[in-house]
């Protein structure tokens, strides 16, 4: 499927939501590995607009450039051409320091591992960020403990890692994402290591997030519950776009296939 | 374009770092375990090395000092049966006080005026000086510049302006020797080598008729033996004679004379045929295989002492105003020279390098440091590498790349003074025991505590360092680390 048809059906599903900001934009994103004699072209140009408060699901195949996308629109890393933009800001010109303070304040991350620090309790590893951004030891407890109970471990939050089960382990890593109150959440494949039930508090977690506090969420799963929730789908293939949809289309799609 | 309103990110507390940091040791404490293990071997090895070099140094030290009052007997020996050489005058004057006992002794034999006195000794300070470069250079470049002249003749012989002409002229083709001081300097001693010469001369003649006029009144007597009374009526005859002899220096020479007499009286009655064979009997063995060493051996015991002084009175010894506790001072004492002959040897090497442990010490010393400094840069690269992902995790919740070092670098500093303060433990106690087996006594009266204090904090702030240093490298390499490995699923 070209860039072209693309571009036109995401101006076709945000038709209504034009009147909405736009959070993260990515124009012309391209990333190229070289390892060697050998170039792997991992991004093929991606053009995509995210609006505040949306909640998007990335689907892909594993090796489709997914993760790439999420490390670029994560200010995880920088795109090889084109550029992104969070928040209006050209994410390639940014310092170091700018950069810290970037993924600190605005960007909340949840990996499919939790990648919790290990030997800091559920408190602790919810007020490291809040550390970074500069709150008060009493502040940032109070704070901590305020997010633990959101996520439902306030009893648990002098427990380390290694003594909770991954549900809770991936509700302190919410918790942690939600610190600095980001306004964009980057969900690489939450619920991918959890079982179905658990997956289900995870996921209206999440939606609760999307619903209440407006934050974007944009994940990555193979989960079809998450399809349930979001406002708009996206299909990453082989570096490049493939499809992206509301939600609503593509339920009348499924069922006129059914 | 929007610009971002960044406010700067404060610098987290030294004691949240350190708390940081702390926890993360406690949490690895196995590989923290081996990275202290690593080190405490490497500063154990340094400290040992620097503590047994420094008692060696300070027994070897204490050792010369007694090791010269030992010999103050072969001394006066020596000083009353034959003149001294010119080097030996040369070097008792080349002092650099005026008002010495040595010089006032050589004044006294040489009937030297005032101003003699004066230019003998400022001239054996340019004399030891010449006489230093001669002896150092290798006996072939001597032989080319000199011929086969030695010591104080080498002087004699540049008399000679051929000679000393030829002698310049070989000096200058040596490009790998420099002369210690300017040919106008060298040649204005040569000029006064005679002068100095006729002075050594006169305290010559002066000692061999201070000698003549002593072995006239010894009175057939032998030298040891008419040195025992070195505190009364001898003692006279030598001061007599016109050498100075203090009543203090005159007391502890009978005295030594007399222990020495002692000992070889001792020693002597292992090579009488019925104390030898009570011996043989006594510690069941050959009589052939009774040694003066195995003998002084037993008599250090109270019951050996006394049994053994009983056979010496049988064998028709001249013992019989001894008590046992002469025959065990003179054991203890025979064992207390040969520790100081042992450990004579065990020092040749100190002086010079690091806190003056010798070059070759010193050497040792910094291949351990390099050594350590490979070790725990391993170990902290080990460190890093399994870290990943919580470095890069903490980059996503936005740390600043000095925050990941600092923790790092904490971290090594917190290992490396573990392992500096138990490594330098180690080396000083197997140090302490080590030497102790070398010295034995003798290491109590010189134990050099305060250099070992220094020589302990040295080696713990070495490890410290080290540790930092060697982990700045791997620290680096985390800070930069891409956060993007964290979101990598593998």
């Amino acid at each position: 499927m070209s860039a072209d048809t693309s571009k036109t059906m995401t101006e076709a599903a945000v038709a209504d939501t034009t009147e909405r900001r736009v959070i993260i934009r990515s124009v012309g994103m391209k990333k190229i590995y070289r390892r060697g004699e050998e170039t792997t072209h991992a991004l093929r140009g991606v053009d995509v607009e995210i609006y505040t408060g949306e909640f998007i699901s990335v689907m892909g195949p594993s090796g489709s450039g997914k993760s790439t996308f999420f490390n670029m629109i994560g200010a995880l890393d920088s795109p090889s051409e084109g550029r992104v933009f969070i928040d209006e800001v050209d994410v390639a010109q940014l310092t170091a320091e700018e950069l810290a303070f970037l993924r600190c304040r605005k960007i909340g991350y949840i990996f499919q591992s939790y990648n919790l620090i290990q030997y800091m309790t559920a408190l602790e590893n919810v007020t490291t960020p809040m550390a970074f951004g500069g709150v008060t030891p009493d502040e940032s407890r109070k704070r901590g403990m305020a997010l633990l109970e959101l996520v439902g471990l306030k009893e648990r939050w002098f427990h380390r890692p290694i003594e909770m089960s991954g549900g809770q382990q991936q509700r302190v890593a919410i918790a942690r994402a939600l610190a600095n109150n980001p306004s964009i959440l980057l969900c690489d494949e939450p619920t991918a290591n959890l079982d179905h039930r658990t997956g289900d508090e995870i996921l209206s977690i999440l939606e609760k997030l999307n619903r209440e506090r407006g934050v974007t969420i944009i994940c990555a799963t193979h989960d079809h519950r998450m399809m349930n929730m979001c406002d708009r789908l996206m299909w990453i293939r082989d570096g490049a776009i493939e499809r992206i949809a509301r939600r609503d289309e593509v339920e009348v799609q499924l069922a006129s296939i059914e | 374009m929007k610009v971002i309103d960044v406010q700067p990110q404060p610098l987290l507390g030294f004691a949240k770092t350190l708390r940081i940091a702390l926890s993360g040791v406690k949490y690895r404490l196995f590989r923290a375990m081996v990275t202290v293990a690593v080190i405490s071997v490497a500063m154990a090895f340094l400290m040992n090395i620097l503590a047994e070099s420094l008692i060696k140094k300070t027994v070897a030290e204490t050792a010369q000092e007694q090791i010269e009052n030992m010999r103050r007997v072969d001394r006066w020996i020596a000083r009353l049966s034959i003149p001294q050489t010119a080097g030996e005058i040369i070097e008792q004057a080349a002092v650099s006080e005026t008002d010495s006992d040595a010089i006032a002794n050589l004044q006294a034999l040489g009937r030297l005026s005032e101003p003699e006195t004066e230019a003998l000794r400022t001239l054996s300070l340019d004399a030891r000086k010449y006489l230093a470069f001669f002896e150092d250079i290798d006996y072939g470049r001597r032989r080319v510049l000199v011929g086969s002249a030695e010591t104080t003749l080498i002087f004699d012989r540049l008399q000679e302006p051929s000679a000393r002409d030829v002698f310049y002229q070989r000096l200058g083709d040596m490009r790998t020797i420099r002369f210690i001081s300017e040919p106008e300097a060298f040649n204005t001693f040569l000029d006064n080598w005679p002068i100095l010469r006729a002075l050594i001369d006169r305290i010559r003649s002066g000692q061999s008729i201070a000698i003549q006029s002593i072995q006239q009144q010894m009175a057939g007597r032998n030298l040891m033996e008419s040195l025992r009374f070195a505190d009364g009526a001898f003692g006279d005859t030598i001061r007599n004679a016109g050498f100075s002899l203090s009543a203090e220096e005159g007391r502890l020479l009978a005295e030594q004379v007399g222990d020495v007499a002692d000992s070889s009286l001792i020693e002597d009655a292992v090579n009488h045929a019925d104390v030898r064979q009570a011996v043989a009997a006594r510690r069941d063995i050959m009589p052939g295989d009774v040694t003066p060493a195995l003998v002084w051996d037993m008599l250090k015991r109270e019951d050996h002492a006394e049994w053994y002084l009983a056979r010496m009175m049988e064998a028709g010894y001249p013992v019989s105003d001894w008590n046992s506790a002469i025959i065990i001072e003179r054991a203890a004492s025979r064992a207390h020279a040969f520790l100081l002959k042992q450990a004579e040897r065990a020092t040749v090497e100190t002086g010079g390098g690091l806190m003056g442990i010798g070059e070759r010490m010193t050497w040792l010393a910094f291949v351990s440091m390099l050594v350590c400094a490979v070790g725990i840069a391993n170990a902290m690269l080990m460190s890093v590498t399994e870290r990943f992902r919580e470095i890069a995790t903490l980059k996503c919740l936005g740390a600043l790349d000095g925050f990941i070092m600092t923790v790092f670098l904490i971290e090594a500093s917190i290992l490396g003074l573990v392992g500096g303060i138990a490594g330098t433990l180690i080396g000083l106690i197997i140090a302490i025991l080590r030497m102790l087996a070398v010295f034995k006594g003798l290491l109590f009266d010189a134990l050099p505590l305060g250099s070992l204090f220094t020589a302990s904090l040295l080696s713990i702030a070495v490890g410290v360092i080290l540790a930092a240093v060697s982990a700045v490298y791997p620290s680096f390499r985390a800070a930069r680390l891409a956060p993007m490995e964290a979101m990598r699923i593998e």
